[in-house]
């Protein structure tokens, strides 16, 4: 019965969401102060209970209740328990299902956190959420029910696809769609803007911190998918330029356009018109995204998804969502004032620049993403835009602008002197030249691009400590003075340092990886061995093994130096998943300080050896670390005490009336 | 249970809708008033950066006569909230319209797109209940859940491996009963069975791998009669008619009075007089057919067969084995002409000089067909 439950809870969240979405805005519109309240208490309402009928599902999952159409689908009794769970979202319903669990969740948020919003922007932002929320529903009460029946239950499920039985799956999903939907709040504060006609003070400062969130997690999320993709597809590629990463891409460039565009926004009231069809684009991306991988319109390394009746469904939320907001700004935005002055040489300079560049690679990464799509559309040919569009047309517009994010931290508001900021920042791209030339003496000579790459990976790293510097007065001040300036900075200033910080770390990663990485590919049976940078690597034996639900050929070998000190094991196996006889590699990753050594098993040879590929993959976990920095950069920034203070008014104005003061 | 539930979740989400209507709310400030608020944390905010030098003294004052032009701005600005006061009216029925939708339209759709009569059935609680009530799936599965943990329990295996075949679920049947075998050794019966499995994962089709499974078991025992009936059947669906016979009749001669497999036995060989050569062998189906058949719907019958044989290597020319079985059913039903087009066509589809000319024209000219 509580499947049924769950089932009704959802269809009730719906009702209730049609309210959400009607009421407070009608109210907003009559200046009615008791019709624009509903929509507080809805928005928490709609929470409870679409997280009612997420919990239902999950345990269905848990119990393996294969009356449910869905289980029985993409689940297996057999399977571990955290499978179970995670494999709740492991399928186009569930995800659909979380997608809108988060959803409201952020509504939620907004109506406990907004009271010290104006009451008619409060109330256009949950009609707007409730408008989301009331679209993704019914295309999941219509196309996607998770909890369609079954009826008589067989008595065992089909199984999770086996790429999706990781770890994996429990965290990239839900940051993702963390990030993708935390973007509709900022979306739903810009159509409440243009609703009103009007762009509150309180605007900038409260879409900042939500666009903040957000763009954490999806960089939480993209990383982790990243790293996934690196240690379960076999070959140890951690970008593939599929339509499905640029899917999340997409909003991520557009998410960091807006973050600093909003930067400019609540700092000097300027660019206004600009951050609100910011605050659009991106969700609009992140809802072309969930387009993209829901509809089925690709067929990728992301094995889940697609029904084509949905992409339809989805398509129409996609153009009344986009086109209807697109249209709101073309009418409305005239409404809004423009606001303050700069030079072009300042910090608001710098972020338009940033802007400029940002949206230019994240339209560049659209075409890249839907040209394969519009051929395939018009002429039925199957085209597909790989790495070497991207690494031609992406790359030359982002290396520019990761060489000057280091000035934009260091330039004044309104009027900045970029020699006094080139000076500060002597040192730290003096250290990044040196950084590069020993690179390149190092290794051989072998790659310039590799050392250039590293040394700006470097001159970002050094340019965010040099902001830091800066700001604590480093150098004009007595160490004591210094000490507590540097404690008494913003938090945010450490944010920004810490991101910046994080993007130099991944390009060190990227770069050093793609260039320096080196393969060994050997037939080799038990005993054999085989040298690479400086390790060796013996295949020790090759032994069968049963999990849960799959049985593997586990191979294990034993690393150690060439000069002889040993290493421990690595294990690298070929599972086979038994319910859908689905085999997949399991490869065996040795991090060695900032490299990794990755062993992946490839087919037995007719003379009874086994094909061994074997790569040294060069300070690739930087990759990864430089997102935690960014992430951990946005933590700091997010618990900058500016964003808390946002206005708690109705108690003051008694007081002074009373005479209290 | 389930609608009472649903009534009183029904209830909580009208009530949240109507919370606002039925609370008598202090008025709420102007927007303006917030406005200035967060004009007034800005210049706090300043302050505190110019104390802390993070901008000049210049700078600071630059931005705070700045704030100070937006306060006195927004003071300006006409009181947005004064010309309509709330209706009663309005308010009343879009509270009355809200707290009916939500019923409504839950219920509604519910009804449409539930099923609320549908109790939950966690695999737990099913396999749990009484063994009396449940489908021969269930036994099954709860039988496969106790396996999977305990794989030793030889006869669990035993009582499930008749059970898949009954079912037709061979491939299972086959894994019970290597692991009948792995437990309790190898039997001549075990193997039988085994073969038989195989053979019927291949449809009727006694396969290599069964025949070499039979043969084991005809080591153990040679007086096995279920591989020998197979090995039977296997020579008959390769045509080879009368070597089938001798088995089947040798088989005749071994059997006590009482086998079950005499009768099968005879029956085989009554069919077999010239029935040797199909597509893939006559399946049991096909052969129980074809002994109620009269002489010429029988050679009728195998006509069929053998031109749907044709047929598929039309379609599929590089199936060699294909081509010998339709070569040699040419010549059983006496039709040297067919046989000989039909190498013809082989030799085409292979290529002159290659290996599986060289056997295809060998194997024929044994059967004494020639081309040049």
């Amino acid at each position: 019965m509580s499947i049924e439950f769950g089932h009704f809870a959802l269809v009730l969240a719906f009702a209730l969401a049609l309210v959400q979405m009607t009421v407070p805005i009608i109210g907003a519109q009559f200046k009615n102060d008791t019709l624009m309240r509903v929509g507080e208490p809805a928005a928490l309402t709609n929470f409870m209970l679409v997280a009612l009928s997420f919990m239902a599902l999950t345990s269905a999952y848990i119990q393996s209740d294969f009356s449910v159409l869905n289980v029985w689908e993409n689940s297996h009794s057999a399977k571990p328990l955290l499978y179970k769970i995670t494999g709740t979202w492991g399928n186009h319903e569930g995800s659909m299902l979380l997608w809108v669990l988060i959803l409201v969740f952020f509504g939620a948020l907004v109506a406990v956190f907004g009271r010290n919003l104006p009451l008619s922007l409060r109330a256009n932002v949950l009609g707007v959420q409730g408008a989301i929320s009331c679209a993704f529903m019914i295309f999941i009460l219509a196309t996607s029910n998770p909890f369609a029946r079954l009826d008589p239950a067989p008595m065992e499920g089909r199984d999770l696809n086996p790429i999706l039985q990781d770890i994996g799956l429990a965290v990239h999903p839900p940051l993702l769609y963390l990030g993708y939907v935390g973007f509709s709040v900022a979306f739903s504060f810009a159509i409440a803007a243009l609703i009103e006609g009007r762009l509150d003070a309180a605007w900038a400062r409260w879409v900042r911190p939500w666009t903040l969130a957000a763009w954490m997690f999806l960089t939480g999320g993209i990383a982790m998918g990243s790293y996934w993709a690196y240690y379960e597809l076999g070959w140890g590629g951690f970008w593939f330029w599929d339509p499905v990463e640029n899917a999340s891409l997409l909003p991520w460039l557009g998410g960091t356009a807006l973050l600093h565009s909003a930067l400019v926004m609540e700092k000097r009231s300027a660019l206004k018109i600009w951050t609100v069809l910011l605050a659009i684009l991106t969700f609009s991306l992140s809802l072309l995204g969930t387009f993209l991988v829901r509809s089925g319109v690709l067929t990728s390394v992301h094995a889940f998804a697609t029904d084509p009746a949905r992409g339809v469904f989805i398509l129409g939320i996609l153009v009344l969502f986009i086109g209807g907001s697109l249209a709101l700004f073309a009418w409305r935005a005239a409404t809004l004032t423009p606001g303050g002055l700069f030079q072009p040489i300042s910090r608001e300079g710098a972020l338009v620049l940033n802007n400029l560049v940002l949206t230019t690679a994240t339209a560049t990464v659209l075409i890249g993403t839907l040209y394969p799509l519009l051929v395939e559309a018009v002429t039925g040919d199957k085209i597909s835009v790989g790495a070497p569009f991207f690494n031609l047309t992406f790359g030359p517009l982002i290396l520019p602008l990761l060489v000057i994010v280091p000035f934009g931290p260091l330039l004044a508001w309104k009027r900045g002197d970029i020699w006094a900021v080139s000076q500060r920042l002597f040192w730290a791209f003096g250290a990044a030249l040196v950084v590069a030339l020993l690179a390149f003496v190092m290794v051989d000579g072998a790659s310039v691009l590799a050392a250039l790459g590293i040394g700006l990976g470097v001159w970002l790293v050094l340019g965010a400590l040099t902001d830091l510097v800066v700001k604590s007065g480093f150098g004009k001040a007595a160490p004591s003075v210094v000490f507590s300036r540097f404690k008494g900075l913003p938090r945010s200033v450490f944010g920004t340092a810490l991101a910046h910080a994080g993007i130099g770390l991944t390009t060190i990663g990227i770069i050093s990886v793609t260039t320096l990485e080196t393969e060994r590919i050997a037939a080799m049976q038990p005993g054999e061995t085989v040298e690479i940078e400086g390790y060796n690597l013996r295949f020790d034996s090759l032994r069968p093994f049963t999990g849960p639900n799959f049985t593997e050929d586990q191979a294990t070998f034993v690393l150690s130096r060439v000069t002889g000190k040993s290493l421990g094991e690595v294990v690298s196996s070929k599972r086979l998943y038994t319910a859908r006889q689905m085999p997949t590699t399991e490869a065996g990753i040795r991090t060695l300080g900032l490299s990794q050594l990755y062993v992946s098993l490839g087919d037995q040879t007719p003379n009874g050896k086994i094909v061994v590929r074997i790569w040294w993959k060069p300070m690739v976990t930087l990759i990864w670390l430089g997102s935690l920095v960014m992430m951990v950069g946005g933590t700091v920034s997010l618990l900058d005490r500016r964003l808390r203070v946002g206005a708690p008014m109705p108690r003051r104005k008694p007081a002074v009336q009373g005479g209290v003061a | 249970m389930f609608w009472i539930l649903a009534a009183l979740l029904t209830f909580v989400a009208a009530f949240a809708v109507l919370r606002p209507f039925a609370m008598r709310q202090a008025p709420t400030e102007d927007a303006r008033a917030y406005d200035i608020e967060v004009y007034r944390d800005q210049l706090e905010e300043v302050d505190r950066d110019a104390k802390r030098g993070l901008i000049g003294q210049q700078e600071a004052e630059q931005a705070r006569a700045e704030i100070g032009r937006r306060i006195l701005q927004v003071s300006e600005t006409a009181d947005g909230r004064n010309e309509k006061r709330a209706n009663r009216r309005v308010t009343r029925l879009t509270a009355a319209a809200s707290v009916l939708a939500v019923p409504l339209v839950s219920w509604g759709l519910y009804v449409l797109t539930g099923s609320p009569d549908m109790p939950a059935q966690p695999l737990h609680a099913r396999t749990a209940a009484e063994p009396a009530d449940a489908s021969i799936d269930e036994l099954v599965a709860r039988a496969e859940t106790h396996l999977a943990t305990n794989p030793d329990d030889a006869r669990g295996w035993q009582v499930l491996a008749p059970v898949y075949m009954r079912l037709g679920r061979f491939a299972d049947a086959q894994t019970a009963l290597q692991n009948i075998m792995r437990l309790s050794g190898e039997t001549s019966d075990m193997k039988a069975a085994l073969g038989e499995a195989m053979v019927g994962a291949a449809r009727g089709m006694v396969t290599a791998e069964a025949e070499e499974v039979f043969e084991q078991a005809l080591d153990l025992d040679p007086r096995e009669p279920k591989a020998r009936f197979f090995l039977g059947l296997s020579r008959a669906q390769e045509g080879a008619a009368e070597e089938a016979q001798t088995i089947w009749r040798g088989m005749l001669e071994n059997l006590p009075e009482a086998s079950p497999w005499r009768e099968a036995a005879q029956q085989a060989i009554a069919q077999s007089g010239g029935a040797g050569a199909a597509d893939r062998g006559p399946t049991e189906d096909q052969v129980a057919a074809a002994t109620d058949l009269s002489e010429t719907d029988r050679q009728a019958m195998i006509e069929g067969m053998v031109k749907g044989l044709d047929e598929k290597l039309r379609q599929n020319p590089a199936d060699l084995e294909g081509w010998r079985r339709l070569i040699r059913s040419y010549i059983v039903l006496q039709r040297p002409d067919a046989a000989k087009e039909a190498l013809v066509r082989a030799v085409a589809a292979f290529g002159a000089e290659t290996p599986e000319t060289g056997e295809l024209k060998e194997f024929a000219a044994n059967l004494g067909v020639t081309i040049e």
